[in-house]
This record gives structure tokens, C-alpha cells and sequence, in this order.
């Protein structure tokens, strides 16, 4: 495959694939400590989540929004754009696309997806340009005006919906239409049976695929990460950083947004409060693992989908919150693996 | 009419002291960090861990002054790891901090579940010592009496002096503006940055600590976002420990306001209130309400 | 008796020799002046002095002892105090808080303030210094930071002094009164190193002169045998002419200038960084910049290709096809993480599906027709050589076809190999009919290439050359010339 070819990813493989063993290691020894048989628990797992339709079903569907996510993320950070907002930006988006399928209801499916998309795509997105646009203007640091907006906008989401548009008593929108769910896996396959799996998983995958394209192949993208690399030097070579700048904020945060597709028409059929469970900051850890590829973000969401299926499936001999340790352990290793790395290929 | 009397009531005024100390204290544990220029977004990380870790020591070894040293401890570990991270190693601090905010997030999480086979709190567990006679003053001697908000006032006055009265101070935030210059003139630029990453996590562990004993437990998400209120107020407070001052009690007093009103009910939406320090932070920064600089240096790694 | 004693100093980075087999005495009590081109090893020289670089080979003595310093802080103990050409200040520090700093006395674990300002207020009153203790940098002016720094040598008691050009800051007045303190200092038995550009001030204040010149002791004198023009001779260097590069003429019209500012002004930070500027470019012509670096250049570059934008006077631009090789290639002229194909499309127009093929394709054919040494098609411009980094932006730059062409230090740290080939391809574009602005320090190159020629002065054009350039007919001549160029450049009006 092409993108193996490159010295720089293969000096990211090979750091990716030191933090990975490291974190099996220190989860080993973490469990060792807890007085538990690493061997059973990791047998219990893998055997679960490679071991039925279900649980590998139930794997591939934890890993949906981290790879949209992850995706999202991803191009932010090529820019150099430290995006910790994703959290806010995908439950805004989310939000409206709940909305939008729940008002809509009139409209054929074919019309609706695009609209929701579309929908989710830019409030989300202008959510993102909030911070691009005053990192612009007045220099303000996007890291700490994300990390406001994410409570801002939680909060603003969470009076919208008691307020107007929740089910009476509950923290969610009312329910969408069947007809506008999207299929899932088991429909068409036996073995998934019971999985929430749905086609989004696809879409995931092609989102990725796109994501590639677009950093990878595109003028934009190259822009964009030259922008990332040196602000100066792409100054000097004509590009408009500002304008980059806005447009990776734009498309990347909107992305976020395709999160509330899987739960909303794929898995529950409604947005509720707390659905995305600090998703947002989850995939900053995918989308670092990964070393920003979106082809890795593939994996990397997978690695954690199997943390996070593979959780609940040990949960009699230890506690499945034990894989937002591990997830923790993961993205503290590549940071430290990758300075040391670097040194040897300079 | 009955909202006015109740803000204006002594316990209010007692409820917005107690909000103010957890918020105080992450902002000036931020604070010594940032003077010698180092960024930590994990300030609600390390006060979840302390929090948990006071609860927990102080549940397994029945002592409260155990479970206090065993809190600070582990934050002081954390706070040399994140060292390691930072200064040795020289990653990019923000990433860091997401890193160990997932880290120590997690970790209590698991915990909890592990340890008290409980998804939400640790069993109950005492109160810190408070000091006798003051308790006893009505309304406000619950408030006055409490060691670590006594503190939280006597560290006004030691962020203070420590950071523009003395040699250590002087160098430390030498650190965080040029640290080239430090270099120059012979000052270990990277010892000081160690020594305000530790500060850091001392005082971001009285703040957990306070937090648990408060509330007599830890609980999953109890520290709900007080260390990014306390980078808030750091910012909002332009890095100088009595503006932060003013900067917490805004917060304690939205913050208390907000149950004011969920128990009152009011016209104004709770969730309304609830975004105001974020909203207020933000506007800050843009310069509506004067500009701020963060130390020259700070983030930057040397 | 010898204060410093350099014996036999050479230092090397990389492939670049900064300094060596320096050797040179300074005398107690005396000023000495240090002074040669940018990158003729003045500065490394001082840092070895100082304890921040560590010499390849070669001794240092201090007062006949020989030392070897680890770093700045043992040669502060020596008692050797260094005036950085860019200040080692805190901008949000007071004066006094700056001038303690690392050397604090305290009354337990207090600063003793009151100690400190009575001290610095005693060196303030007797050097005439004028600083006001509770001040900020930030509110200060740079001669008064260049006091403060003055101050701090002061405070920590230094015996020997190095000042980094340190007049290169001030007005006119300010030189006079630093001299006075310069003279003060002396008058204390001080012992001073000031290495400086300035020829006027060498005569005025220096007791004994070293030029250093690529890195070498090329000339010394005493302060009774100074002669201002053999000094100036001395720093230039004795510059060949070639005339092995084939100029065609080409027939331009001088009424027809692609680009033309007329009194332009640029005001940065209080300064005028460009002072009534006129210039114009035309087709077909090599137009040459010179002057001592600082005086402009950077900005007149920016301002023309377009990122300048707040500036008085008026620029008019008969085209916006401008293409620009910067004057430092890491920063500015290409992303180093990128593979030589990836850095020549990021001036493409937007441009879908771009394959490894495309990128190898035009890789290819830039290694070919710009010479381009790789080890493979798809290395990263990190890992080449200097001069092939410049030949890559070359060709991207040239391939662009625009109108104006801006080359900046075009061979800075460039291999004479490689210099040759980019100087062939400067002319070759003038040769097609291209408007050029060649900027640069190297008076060879730029005597060899203009068509035109002017130097440049504190943001001005103080003079300009064409005919002249034409003319050199033997060495008396061309020697006579770059004296004036050499005066010129350092604000030395001739006539």
C-alpha cells in the first residue's frame, strides 16, 4: 500500500506499534498487581470480542463515532489546530440532526440523510469557527476558548432541550420515525445478530477513506498541513493561513457532528443528554494514536472499541472501567514513545 | 422577593465561601505552574485523584490525617510524572494534559467500581477537623473553622509574597517569561519549572481534598469541571493572585446563585448561569472586559 | 599586562569553520574593537569567551590564567559580563527585578529591596544612567533595556566586558552618551570588548582594532595607525570580479517599470524601518540591493511581494506574478517535513487527486534540470544539503513563470558548486526578459550580477550605481569603488 511507503510513516508505525505493546505490558502488570490472571482476563476478552457476531458486532459499533470523530479531529490537527471542543461541537450537531429527523418526518429518507447531515454538518461546524475566528482576530489561544465552549455549549443544548424539545421527564428528543433508522448489520448478516452495529459503520469507513483523499491528495490538504508544519514559511509561498485556518476548523468540527447519525438513527433513534460519554475527548486520544492518519484512525478506533467492548465483557473478573485506564495508559505512552522514536530517525 | 432575601442571607454568603475554595485553590495551583511556564489542563485530573485519594486512604486507614498526607502524595506522583512529560521529554503540554485528564479520569473511575464495588462514591467518610469554638459561631462558624478555606485566605496573601516577594518567586517566574535570560544569568531554568509543576500539585490536591471531605465521599464526576473554572478564573484573574481572588468569588457567587435558583425556581434558566463563567472567560479573552498576557514563555517548551 | 588572551581557537559547526586559529591579545584597562562582516565569527568568538560555546581546539587565558568555562555562569564568576546584541531581558519584570536576578541578596527568605535599589541607585547616579528602578522593559525604551543590561554588568561587579554591537540600537545621541559610559568604564580600570560594524566609532573610542574576516584574524592595528579606508578594505575582502557569466543585452524600456515605490515609509514599533524609499524594477534587469543587514532589506522584500501591507507612499505594481526565494530558506522558503515533489505544488492552484506519480514526475524533472543531488525521489527536504534545498525552491520559484523575481541571499550558506549554477540561473531570467531584485551581503555576487545597484541605508537608498559597474577598467578603480560601496553601507556619505 502507498501510504506505507513513506519513511515518516514508518517511523509512526513503528512507534504506534512500541506504545501499543508497552500499554499490553503495563496493563499486565496493572493486573498482576490487582491480583488478576492477565491471561484470562485478555483470553476473556479477545475471546468475546473475536469470538461471536455479537461481541464483534458490538466492537465495530463502539468504534463508529471514534473514527468520524477521530476524523474530524484529525484534520484539525494536521493544521496544528488544538481542537479540545469536539466534546460541545458533536453534541450541538447531534442535537439539531435529532431535531431535523424528528420535524421532517414528511420528507423520503433519501432527502432526509442529506438534510441531517448537512444540518449537523454546519452548526456544528460554526461551533468550530467560533474559536477559528477569535484565534484570528485576537490571537486567542483555541485551546482554552474550546474547552469554554464545550461547557458553553453543553449547557445551552441542555436548556434547549428540557426546556423546549424533551420528552416529558426525560433527557431526550422525542423518537425519529422508523422508517428513517438506518439498517443494521444483522438484517443482513445472521451473525450480528442483536449488535447495534449499523450501516453508519460504512459511512464511517468512507468518511475516513475521504478524510485520506483530502489531506493526502488535495491541494487543500497539503496546504493544510503546510500550514500546520511552518505558518511562516507557508506565508511566504502565498497560502492564505487565515483562511485555511477556518476551513480546517469548519470541516473539521462539522465532522464531529456525523457522531449523532449512529446513535441517533443507527442505535436509539433519539439525542439524549450524556449520550457522547466525553467521546469528544476519547478521539483526541484516537486521533493521536493513529498520528493523525485517517486510514489510522481506522485501527486506532478499533483498538478502542475493543477497550471498550472488551470492558464490559471481563466486567465479572474486573471492573470494565479498567479500559479508561488503559486508554489513558495508551495515549500517554505514544506521546512518550514517539520523542523517543524521533530521536532515532532524527 | 424571597430570592433577594436568601442572597443576602449570612448562609449564602457561607455557601459562596465554600464554592469559592476549591475554585481558588486550583487557580492559584494553575497559577504557579503557568509562572514558570508550564500549561496544565489536567488541574481537574489532579484534584479527581487527590479527591479519591483522601477518600480512600482516609476509608482504608481510618484516619483522616493519613488519608490527607496519602492525597497529597499522590498528586506530588502524578505531579512528577507530568514533569517527566513536560519538562524532560518536552511534549506538547496541551496533549499532555488531555492525556492525564483521561488518565486520572479514569482511574477513579475504575477505582471506585474495584475497590467499593461501587458506578458513584466511596463509603462515607468523616469530616476534617474543624477548629473548635469558631464552629461554634452560628451560620458562618461551619465556614470560618475549616482549616483548608482558612488556607485558601492566608493564600492570598502567600501566592503573594512567595511569587513577587522572593528570591525563589523571582526566578520562577523567570522561568515562565524568558527563560534564555534566566539561563544567562545562571538560574537552573528547568529545576524552577519542576518546582512550580510540584506546587501545582500540592495545591491542586487540597482543593480534591476539600472537595471530599466536603462532601463526606468521593463521587464519580464530583469535581464537575472546577479545574477548568480554575483555569478560567486564572486567566480572567491576568496570573495575579488578588485579581484570581476576585475572579473565584464571581464564580462561588454565580455558582451559588444557581442553586439559589433550582431550589427557588426562578425565570432565568439555571443552565443560563451555569455557562456565565465560561461565556465571561471567553469575552475576557477577546478583550472586552481588558486585555490579559499570560507569562511570555508560558507553554513553550525549554 | 593581557586581560584575555585567545590563542589558536577554531570552532567548527558542521561543515561550517566559524572561527579559526584565532589568536589575539586584549590589554587591561584598554577598549578593544572587534569588527568584521555578518558571519565573519565575531559573535562565536564571544560565546566561546563567555562559556556558551566550548572551542573545537585553542586556549583561552584570563589575566594569564588559563580557564576553560562549562558555562555562562563560570565565566560571570570570572567576573566577565556579557551586553547580548539581543537583550537578555524580561519584558514584564521592573528594571530592578531584571537586574537582581540570579545574584539576589535577601533578609531571610525576603528580597532585600530596599538594599538593592539604594545599590543600583548608586551605579545609576554615577554612570548618569537615568533609569527610573520601578519601571517595566516593556515601558522602557531600547537604549534605556541597553542601560539596564549596562546596569546588570554592573551589579555583578564585571571586570571585563563584552559589548555585541551594541551602538546598532541607538541614535546618534545615544552613541555619544554611551561612549561617555564606555569612557567610565575605562577610567575604572575596566577592560572592554566591543565588537561593532560602525568604522566612525572604532576611531573614535578604540585603543587597538582585530578584523576578523570568514572566520579568521586577517588584520590588526593600534589605535595610532588607524586608517578608516584600509579597515573598510580589510572587512570587504579582496572581491574578484567575474565576468564569466554572459549578460545579453536586453532592449528595456526605462519609461516602463513592472514595479515602482515611490517614497515609501514603513513605521514599525516607532521606527521608520523604510525611510522614503524609491526604487523601481524593470523588465530584463538585475536591480542589486546591499547594505548591512537590518537596514530594511527584509521589509522592502515583504512590502513588495505583498505581505507588508501598512505603509505610506506609494507602490505601484504592474503585476501581482511575483516570485520570491526568501532570505532564510528553513523559515521561509519551504516545509522541511515535506518531500521535494510535496514542496513544488504547495503554489499550485487548487488541484484534486494528487498521486504519487504526479509528485515523482515532477520531482524527477527538477533533479534533472536544476541539478539536484538526493539520495531518493521521496526524501524529505530536511535531509539535503543547503544548496540543493535552494536549488528545489529555485525551481519552483522559476517554474512559476512570473513576471518579477525576488531573490534574497539566494547563495547564504550555499556550496560554490551550487553557487555558480544559481548564479547562472539568476542571469538566465534577466536574459529572458524578467524583472529581478537580487538582495544580499556579498559584494562579489552582487557586483558580478547587477545591472543596477544601490545601498541601502537605515530604510533608505542612499545611492545608486549603473554605469559604474560598467566601467571598472583595473584594480585602482574597482578598489575605489567598493571603498565607497563599504562607507556607504555603514552611513558614511561620500562624494
Amino acid at each position: 500500500m502507498e501510504f506505507l511507503l513513506n519513511k515518516k510513516l514508518k517511523a509512526n508505525i513503528v512507534s504506534i506499534s512500541i506504545s501499543v505493546v508497552l500499554t499490553f505490558l503495563i496493563t499486565i502488570i496493572l493486573l498482576l498487581i490487582l491480583g488478576k490472571n492477565p491471561v484470562v482476563v485478555l483470553g476473556t476478552m479477545f475471546g468475546e470480542v473475536f469470538g461471536s457476531g455479537y461481541g464483534l458486532g458490538q466492537t465495530l459499533f463502539k468504534a463508529t463515532p471514534l473514527i468520524i470523530c477521530g476524523c474530524g479531529l484529525a484534520i484539525c490537527f494536521h493544521a496544528s489546530i488544538f481542537n479540545i471542543g469536539a466534546e460541545g461541537q458533536l453534541n450541538a450537531g447531534s442535537f439539531v440532526i435529532s431535531l431535523v429527523a424528528f420535524y421532517f418526518s414528511g420528507l423520503p429518507f433519501i432527502l432526509l440523510f442529506p438534510l441531517c447531515l448537512l444540518s449537523g454538518f454546519i452548526v456544528s461546524g460554526v461551533f468550530g469557527l467560533i474559536p477559528a475566528i477569535i484565534k484570528i482576530k485576537k490571537g486567542v489561544s483555541e485551546v482554552i476558548s474550546t474547552i469554554m465552549l464545550n461547557f458553553i455549549i453543553l449547557a445551552l443544548v441542555n436548556y434547549l432541550l428540557i426546556d423546549f424539545f424533551a420528552v416529558k421527564s426525560t433527557v431526550r428528543t422525542e423518537k425519529i420515525s422508523e422508517s428513517f433508522m438506518i439498517p443494521k448489520f444483522s438484517e443482513y448478516f445472521q451473525m450480528f445478530q442483536g449488535s447495534s452495529l449499523n450501516l453508519t459503520f460504512v459511512f464511517a469507513l468512507l468518511l475516513a477513506l475521504f478524510t485520506y483523499y483530502l489531506i493526502y491528495k488535495t491541494s487543500f490538504g497539503y496546504k493544510l498541513r503546510a500550514v500546520g508544519f511552518n505558518e511562516t514559511a507557508s506565508k511566504y509561498m502565498g497560502i492564505k493561513n487565515n483562511k485555511i485556518i477556518l476551513l480546517a476548523f469548519f470541516i473539521g468540527s462539522g465532522i464531529t457532528s456525523f457522531v449523532g447519525i449512529n446513535f441517533i438513527m443507527g442505535y436509539k433513534g433519539y439525542y439524549e443528554l450524556g449520550f457522547s460519554n466525553n467521546l469528544g475527548f476519547t478521539a483526541i486520544a484516537v486521533a493521536l494514536l493513529a498520528k493523525n492518519n485517517p486510514i489510522g484512525v481506522i485501527f486506532s478506533a478499533l483498538l478502542f472499541g475493543i477497550l471498550d467492548y472488551g470492558g464490559l465483557a471481563v466486567n465479572n473478573i474486573v471492573p470494565k472501567e479498567i479500559m479508561f485506564v488503559i486508554q489513558g495508559i495508551v495515549i500517554l505512552s505514544i506521546l512518550s514513545v514517539d520523542k523517543l522514536v524521533e530521536k532515532y530517525y532524527g | 422577593m424571597n430570592i433577594i432575601v436568601s442572597i443576602l442571607s449570612l448562609t449564602f454568603f457561607a455557601q459562596v465561601l465554600r464554592l469559592f475554595t476549591p475554585y481558588f485553590l486550583g487557580a492559584n495551583a494553575a497559577n504557579f505552574s503557568e509562572r514558570a511556564g508550564v500549561i496544565n489542563i489536567a488541574i481537574e485530573g489532579f484534584m479527581i485523584t487527590s479527591a479519591l485519594g483522601y477518600a480512600l486512604f482516609t476509608y482504608l486507614t481510618n484516619n483522616i490525617f493519613l488519608g490527607f498526607v496519602c492525597a497529597i502524595l499522590v498528586n506530588l506522583l502524578f505531579s512528577l510524572l507530568y514533569a517527566l512529560f513536560v519538562i524532560k521529554l518536552k511534549i506538547n503540554q496541551i496533549v499532555a494534559g488531555v492525556g492525564f485528564n483521561l488518565l486520572m479520569a479514569g482511574l477513579a473511575k475504575f477505582l471506585i467500581v474495584f475497590i467499593f464495588q461501587s458506578s458513584s462514591n466511596t463509603p462515607r467518610i468523616p469530616d476534617l477537623p474543624n477548629i473548635p469554638y469558631i464552629q461554634d459561631i452560628p451560620y458562618v462558624g461551619e465556614v470560618l473553622s475549616d482549616y483548608i478555606i482558612l488556607f485558601s485566605f492566608a493564600l492570598i496573601f502567600i501566592s503573594n509574597f512567595v511569587l513577587f516577594k522572593t528570591k525563589f518567586g523571582l526566578r520562577l517566574r523567570s522561568a515562565g517569561e524568558n527563560p534564555e535570560a534566566g539561563e544567562s544569568l545562571g538560574i537552573k531554568i528547568r529545576l524552577y519549572k519542576l518546582y512550580g509543576v510540584l506546587i501545582c500539585g500540592f495545591l491542586s490536591a487540597l482543593g480534591g481534598i476539600w472537595l471530599a471531605s466536603n462532601q463526606n465521599s468521593f463521587s464519580d464526576g464530583m469535581v464537575a469541571g472546577r479545574g477548568y473554572i480554575a483555569l478560567a478564573a486564572m486567566i480572567i484573574g491576568k496570573w495575579k493572585p488578588v485579581n484570581i481572588l476576585f475572579a473565584c468569588i464571581m464564580f462561588a457567587f454565580f455558582e451559588a446563585l444557581e442553586i439559589t435558583f433550582q431550589i427557588s425556581g426562578t425565570f432565568i434558566p439555571s443552565q443560563i448561569i451555569q455557562m456565565l463563567p465560561y461565556l465571561i472567560t471567553i469575552l475576557v479573552l477577546i478583550g472586552f472586559i481588558g486585555k490579559t498576557k499570560p507569562p511570555a514563555s508560558d507553554g513553550i517548551p525549554y | 599586562m593581557n586581560a584575555i588572551e585567545f590563542k589558536y581557537i577554531t570552532k567548527r559547526f558542521g561543515d561550517l569553520t566559524a572561527n579559526y586559529n584565532v589568536s589575539f591579545a586584549v590589554r587591561k584597562n584598554s577598549v578593544h574593537c572587534l569588527i568584521g562582516e555578518n558571519g565573519a565569527g565575531k559573535s562565536t568568538l564571544m560565546k566561546i569567551l563567555f562559556g556558551i560555546y566550548k572551542p573545537d581546539s585553542g586556549i583561552i587565558k584570563i589575566n594569564n590564567v588559563e580557564k576553560s568555562f562549562d558555562s555562562p555562569l563560570d565565566a560571570i564568576k570570572s567576573n566577565i559580563g556579557m551586553l547580548h546584541q539581543h537583550f537578555m531581558l524580561i519584558e514584564d519584570f521592573t528594571i530592578l527585578e531584571n537586574v537582581i536576578l540570579g545574584s539576589e541578596v535577601t533578609i531571610k527568605y525576603k528580597i532585600d529591596f530596599e538594599w538593592s535599589e539604594k545599590t543600583l541607585n548608586n551605579f545609576n547616579d554615577k554612570y548618569n544612567l537615568g533609569l527610573n528602578l520601578e519601571q517595566k522593559i516593556s515601558e522602557i525604551s531600547i537604549s534605556e533595556q541597553q542601560k539596564v543590561e549596562i546596569l546588570k554588568l554592573l551589579y555583578r561587579n564585571s571586570e571585563i566586558l563584552i559589548f555585541d554591537e551594541p551602538t546598532a540600537v541607538l541614535s546618534p545621541v545615544e552613541v555619544k552618551e554611551f561612549y561617555k559610559i564606555i569612557e567610565k568604564f575605562k577610567d575604572e580600570g575596566k577592560t572592554i570588548i566591543l565588537i561593532t560594524h560602525k568604522l566612525h566609532e572604532v576611531k573614535e573610542i578604540a585603543d587597538r582594532v582585530t578584523v576578523l574576516r570568514r572566520g579568521e584574524v586577517v588584520y590588526e592595528t593600534e589605535k595610532e595607525n588607524l586608517d578608516i579606508n584600509i579597515l573598510s578594505r580589510k572587512i570587504v575582502g579582496d572581491v574578484i570580479l567575474k565576468n564569466d557569466i554572459s549578460k545579453e543585452t536586453v532592449m528595456i524600456n526605462q519609461e516602463d517599470s513592472v514595479i515602482k515605490l515611490s517614497n515609501i515609509t514603513l513605521r514599525k514599533n516607532g521606527h521608520d524601518i523604510l525611510n522614503k524609499l524609491n526604487l523601481s524594477l524593470h523588465n530584463g534587469e538585475i536591480y542589486g540591493v546591499c547594505g548591512v543587514e537590518g537596514n530594511g532589506q527584509s521589509e522592502l522584500v515583504d512590502l513588495i511581494f505583498g505581505l507588508e501591507k501598512k505603509f505610506s507612499g506609494y507602490l505601484e505594481k504592474n503585476t501581482n506574478k511575483i516570485s520570491l526565494v526568501p532570505d532564510d530558506r528553513l523559515k521561509k522558503g519551504m516545509i522541511k517535513e515535506f518531500t521535494i515533489g510535496e514542496n513544488l505544488i504547495l503554489k499550485d492552484k487548487n488541484k484534486l487527486n494528487i498521486t504519487k506519480k504526479y509528485l515523482t514526475g515532477l520531482t524527477d524533472e527538477v533533479i534533472n534540470n536544476f541539478d539536484v543531488r538526493v539520495p531518493e525521489n521521496s526524501v524529505i527536504m530536511k535531509l539535503l544539503s543547503g544548496g540543493n534545498q535552494q536549488k528545489v525552491i529555485f525551481a519552483r520559484e522559476i517554474e512559476l513563470n512570473n513576471d518579477v523575481l525576488i531573490f534574497s541571499h539566494p547563495t547564504r550558506g550555499v556550496d560554490i558548486n551550487a553557487t555558480a549554477f544559481i548564479h547562472s540561473k539568476i542571469i538566465e531570467q534577466r536574459n529572458a526578459g524578467k524583472a529581478v531584485l537580487l538582495i544580499s551581503s556579498d559584494l562579489d555576487e552582487l557586483l558580478s550580477l547587477s545591472d543596477k545597484f544601490g545601498v541601502i541605508y537605515k530604510g533608505t537608498l542612499v545611492k545608486e550605481f549603473s554605469s559604474e559597474l560598467e566601467n571598472i577598467q583595473n584594480e585602482t578603480m574597482k578598489n575605489k569603488l567598493l571603498e565607497k560601496i563599504g562607507k556607504l553601507m555603514i552611513g558614511i556619505s561620500v562624494e
